[in-house]
């Protein structure tokens, strides 16, 4: 039930969380950036003419962001079958939905970029450091492990995401930066499902925080090196890199996985 | 939203009309009233706001917040208390 839109602030959590993790919360939400946008761009943005290096470089990129998106299509989807309630179920449903557009729209600015078959190809053309991120992520999700999963998938590989789009956004051409913009909208969900679902868990279970740590450490090195390596490859300067981490810093300092 | 209990109030609460579009289109149009993006460190954040440290997103009531207030960011799905920091700011932290 949607409470008076007047009262927002004032609702109880779970009836907030019951309507932000709803199917009809997500559908009206990306109505909002979406519609009128096919492969999530203006139809009247231009296909901008790049240098042989710039292009270069863009696909190797777009070819990193589909390993992503592959990995949290994957990961998401298989979720769905061990998350622990019908809310997460439903929000999982929507993240998969969103992923796969993701997925989509990367390989169509491939397509137009001159990549001719970019699903066979983009995989080869990827960061190594997150294709073994990518494996450690979907055997946890193999093994049915709800904590690891959501921790590697929506704090850790989303705010991953969300900072490597925020700014690559800065220096991308305008019809990338436009496609990145709707992406990163969707990613604000997913990490926030992430990490107050790890959250609330924490609060019931503080114990857990062991575990989570011990993952951390093993996933940290992985994590940083696809950082260096994407930031590389979009050509920020060392100084601005540190600020690009921050928001996963930020995220495993609240959660109080940072010792 | 539970106020500021423990404070002596010498005056109530400023009211604000909050504009219909701010121009942020991540949530269903009703309460698009109640977001805006944030435009970094510059930004100076009115009374009645206050930002969302999980996705960046400045949050906006009808009435001017107060330490204890309880707010939440439909972007990200969290539930923050408003809270005043060591530099006099009113910041947001989550509660799970």
């Amino acid at each position: 039930m949607s409470l008076d839109p007047g009262e927002l602030h004032g609702r109880d959590h779970a009836a907030f969380l019951r309507e932000v993790h709803s199917f009809e919360f997500w559908f009206q939400s990306v109505e909002g950036y979406l519609h009128g946008h096919p492969h999530g761009v203006s139809p009247d943005a231009p296909i901008p003419e790049l240098d042989a290096a710039r292009r270069q470089a863009l696909i190797a990129t777009l070819s990193t962001y589909c390993v992503g998106e592959v990995a949290a299509l994957e990961g998401s989807s298989g979720m769905i079958g061990f998350a622990p309630n019908r809310p997460a179920k439903i929000f999982l449903a929507t993240q998969v939905v969103d992923e796969a557009r993701h997925l989509e729209v990367m390989l169509h600015r491939l397509g137009e970029l001159g990549v001719e078959d970019a699903e066979a190809s983009f995989e080869a053309q990827s960061n190594p450091h997150l294709l073994a991120f990518r494996d450690r992520l979907l055997r946890y999700v193999a093994a049915k492990d709800w904590l690891a999963s959501v921790f590697a998938q929506n704090v850790i590989l989303e705010s991953m995401e969300f900072a490597a789009f925020h700014t690559h956004m800065r220096t991308a051409d305008p019809r990338t930066a436009q496609m990145l913009g709707g992406v990163l909208k969707d990613e604000r969900r997913h990490i926030g499902f992430g990490e107050n679902d790890l959250g609330r868990h924490l609060a019931r279970h503080p114990e857990a925080r062991l575990r989570l740590r011990e993952i951390k450490r093993e996933l940290d090195p992985l994590v940083l090196a696809s950082f260096e390596d994407s930031l590389e490859q979009l050509g920020l300067p060392r100084s601005e890199r540190p600020e690009v981490g921050r928001l996963y810093l930020e995220s495993v300092a609240r959660l109080g996985l940072d010792t | 939203m539970t106020g500021d209990p423990s404070a002596a109030r010498s005056r109530p609460r400023r009211r604000f009309v909050l504009a219909d579009d701010t121009g942020f289109d991540e949530v269903p149009a009703r309460y698009r009233r109640f977001y805006r993006r944030w435009r970094g460190q510059g930004d100076a954040l009115e009374p009645n706001e206050v930002l969302c440290p999980v996705c960046k997103v400045v949050i906006r009531s009808a009435r001017e917040l107060w330490p204890g207030d309880r707010v939440y960011c439909m972007p990200c799905m969290s539930r923050l208390e408003v809270v005043r920091a060591e530099s006099g700011r009113l910041e947001a932290v989550v509660r799970y």
